[in-house]
């Protein structure tokens, strides 16, 4: 599988190139265009119980697609929902990503797609968000933002502090804690809900530079309906 | 030699350099591509846990002034360190291995938890007894209902045409007022809106939000028709069928969330649901709870209760009303006999009548 980004920017598209009889595994609805020699299989990852987790849980579509070049070698191109950069990352079977549900576009035949429930007084501290993705395995995996992507990286012990609906994706090799933002912050996180991760290095920690909630927040004020 | 775990320090990459490591008698073996291999003695070590779930083994050491880390989470080359390792390195070790233990038997037990729970929960399903529902949304405290009811209310009303003002939202929130006066301490402060739309029906939402139809005050006979489906609804709110549905919808993990004392998981989950919570349907029972109540509410607030039980046994001829009421409120004959069974044992009175014309609430929709 080969894939380039098209249009980088806020609004990319990525092309993937299928050898005869190869897949790709997209995010549902993420498929803009394909060759005729590409079939759409509607596999469910994790088994049935797996993907009603993520259906009732992440509050995700039902399935990944598998998108398989099964007549012949062909293209598929494939677009995130919100407007925003585009990020490619290459597993190696050594390494591996934690991804926020809304955060996975696309991942070559061999990543391997888990959700992972965070530990429970993560996931409810976080409201939301309490089944993540892991990545692992060995392929390309292509993952989108709300905004621009912005890849902090930190070394062995050094600690940052994110916004939580600013998460996109984060290394296995980072350990975190969701917390409560301490009085002064509360009104600095653009979030307002007063949740941060604090992310202990070593590894990457990728965020993006809008966060959906509180555009969703801001794009309300002005449907006069909802008043 | 493909690589088994990651190393970081110095100039290596920061996402952590692909590395191959082996246990020896002399220490540990480090192949990092493109570096010389290095072994490193098991004294120059110190051993932690790390990574996401605390799962792998962080093995830290100095080299040249060079500060590695390095990550292993294959459990061969665990394995192979703890037998390898020194006494002097034997405390951490097990220090990090109980931590291990730890985290994961933390995660069987919690998984042991979760199958037993939904065990419990098809179980207690299957004898149709919402003891767990009613004791986990006996839990939840009234503030944290309205930004439950509040989210399904905004997505909802995103798509419709709200009606502001006039004789119709007037009477409306008079019926609502004078139904609300009667309720014993009424934690609930009802907000009622009218949307413009042929669809014969009305819906209240967890924390007090009660939507009204155009279409249901075009269909109804008179304001005591209204009265009863608003009463009605009312007492959806007040007994908490729609916290019910809810903590019933997104199952085990509700209750488990909310038994442990956290609401703010609940607001998150059920803001997941959003428009869901307006289609939910109630049980039976609920149906059967919110007319008897609704009843003796509107007996409380001197309306007769004629309306309601004639809106009903209309709505049971579903030829004659085309109304989506009745895929929200299952509707049956039995319902409307029990209606009637209860309004007569109730204690005659004298209706009375209320302050708005209804002649200018139908000619003003
Ligand atoms: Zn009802």
């Amino acid at each position: 599988m080969k894939s380039e980004i098209l249009y980088p920017g806020a609004f990319p598209m990525v092309r993937v190139d299928l050898a005869a009889g190869e897949s790709v595994k997209a995010e549902s609805g993420a498929m803009v265009a394909c060759s005729p020699t590409v079939d759409v299989e509607s596999k469910m990852e994790g088994g049935f119980l797996g993907a009603l987790s993520r259906k009732m849980l992440s509050g995700e579509k039902f399935f990944f697609q598998t998108l398989r070049a099964s007549r012949g070698p062909g293209e598929v191109l494939l677009a995130p929902t919100v407007p925003g950069d585009i990020v490619m990352l290459e597993l190696d079977g050594v390494n591996e990503y934690l991804v926020q549900k809304d955060g996975f576009l696309a991942g070559g035949e061999g990543v391997k797609i888990e959700s992972k429930m965070q530990s429970l007084s993560r996931g409810l501290l976080g409201g939301e968000g309490f089944f993540i993705l892991r990545m692992s395995g060995t392929g390309t995996l292509v993952l989108n933002s709300f905004g621009a992507v912005h890849k902090i990286a930190l070394k062995p012990d050094e600690e940052y502090i994110v916004d939580n609906s600013h998460l996109v994706a984060w290394t296995a090799t980072t350990s975190y804690n969701i917390e409560k933002a301490s009085a002064g912050w509360i009104a600095s996180f653009t979030s307002g809900e007063g949740l941060v991760c604090r992310f202990r290095g070593p590894g990457i920690v990728y965020i993006q530079s809008r966060n959906p909630s509180g555009f969703g927040n801001w794009i309300r004020q002005f449907i006069p309906v909802s008043e | 030699m493909s690589p088994n775990a990651l190393c970081f320090g110095g100039d290596l990459p920061e996402a952590g350099a692909p590395c191959r490591v082996e246990v020896s008698s002399a220490g540990l073996l480090v192949a990092i591509q493109g570096l010389p291999d290095e072994t490193i003695p098991f004294t120059h070590l110190s051993v932690t846990a790390g990574g996401f779930d605390q799962d792998q083994l962080v093995v830290k050491w100095v080299h040249g002034g060079i500060e590695r880390t390095v990550y292993l989470k294959d459990p061969a080359v665990i394995a192979a360190f703890r037998q390898a390792a020194p006494p002097e390195l034997m405390p951490h070790l097990e220090r990090t291995a109980a931590h291990v233990r730890r985290a994961r038997s933390g995660r069987r037990t919690w998984l042991a938890i979760a199958v037993g729970s939904i065990l419990g929960l098809l179980l207690v399903l299957w004898f149709g007894s919402d003891l767990l529902v009613r004791m986990a949304v006996a839990q939840i405290s009234v503030e944290w209902e309205r930004p439950i009811g509040e989210a399904a209310r905004g997505q909802f009303l995103a798509g419709q045409t709200v009606v502001k003002e006039g004789p119709a939202v007037a009477a409306v929130q008079d019926i609502t007022k004078r139904l609300a006066d009667q309720i014993p301490n009424n934690p609930y402060k009802f907000e009622v809106t009218v949307v413009r739309s042929d669809v014969v029906n009305a819906f209240a939402l967890p924390g007090g939000y009660v939507i009204v139809f155009t279409g249901l005050l075009k269909k109804a006979e008179g304001p005591d028709e209204v009265a009863g489906v608003l009463s009605h609804e009312v007492n959806h709110v007040v007994l908490r069928h729609g916290l019910e549905r809810i903590v019933k919808t997104l199952g085990i993990v509700a209750v488990v969330t909310v038994l442990a004392g956290n609401q703010e998981g609940l607001v998150g989950l059920a803001k997941q649901l959003g428009i869901e919570l307006v289609t939910l349907k109630f049980g039976r029972e609920q149906e059967m709870e919110a007319d008897l109540s609704g009843l003796r509410l509107l007996h409380r607030a001197k309306i007769s209760s004629d309306g309601l039980i004639h809106f009903f046994e209309r709505l049971t001829d579903a030829d004659k009303l085309q109304v989506e009421l009745l895929s929200t409120h299952p509707m049956s004959a039995a319902r409307v006999e029990r209606l009637k069974a209860e309004a007569a044992t109730l204690p005659k009175q004298e209706p009375v009548p209320f302050d708005f014309e209804w002649k200018d609430v139908q000619a003003g929709l």
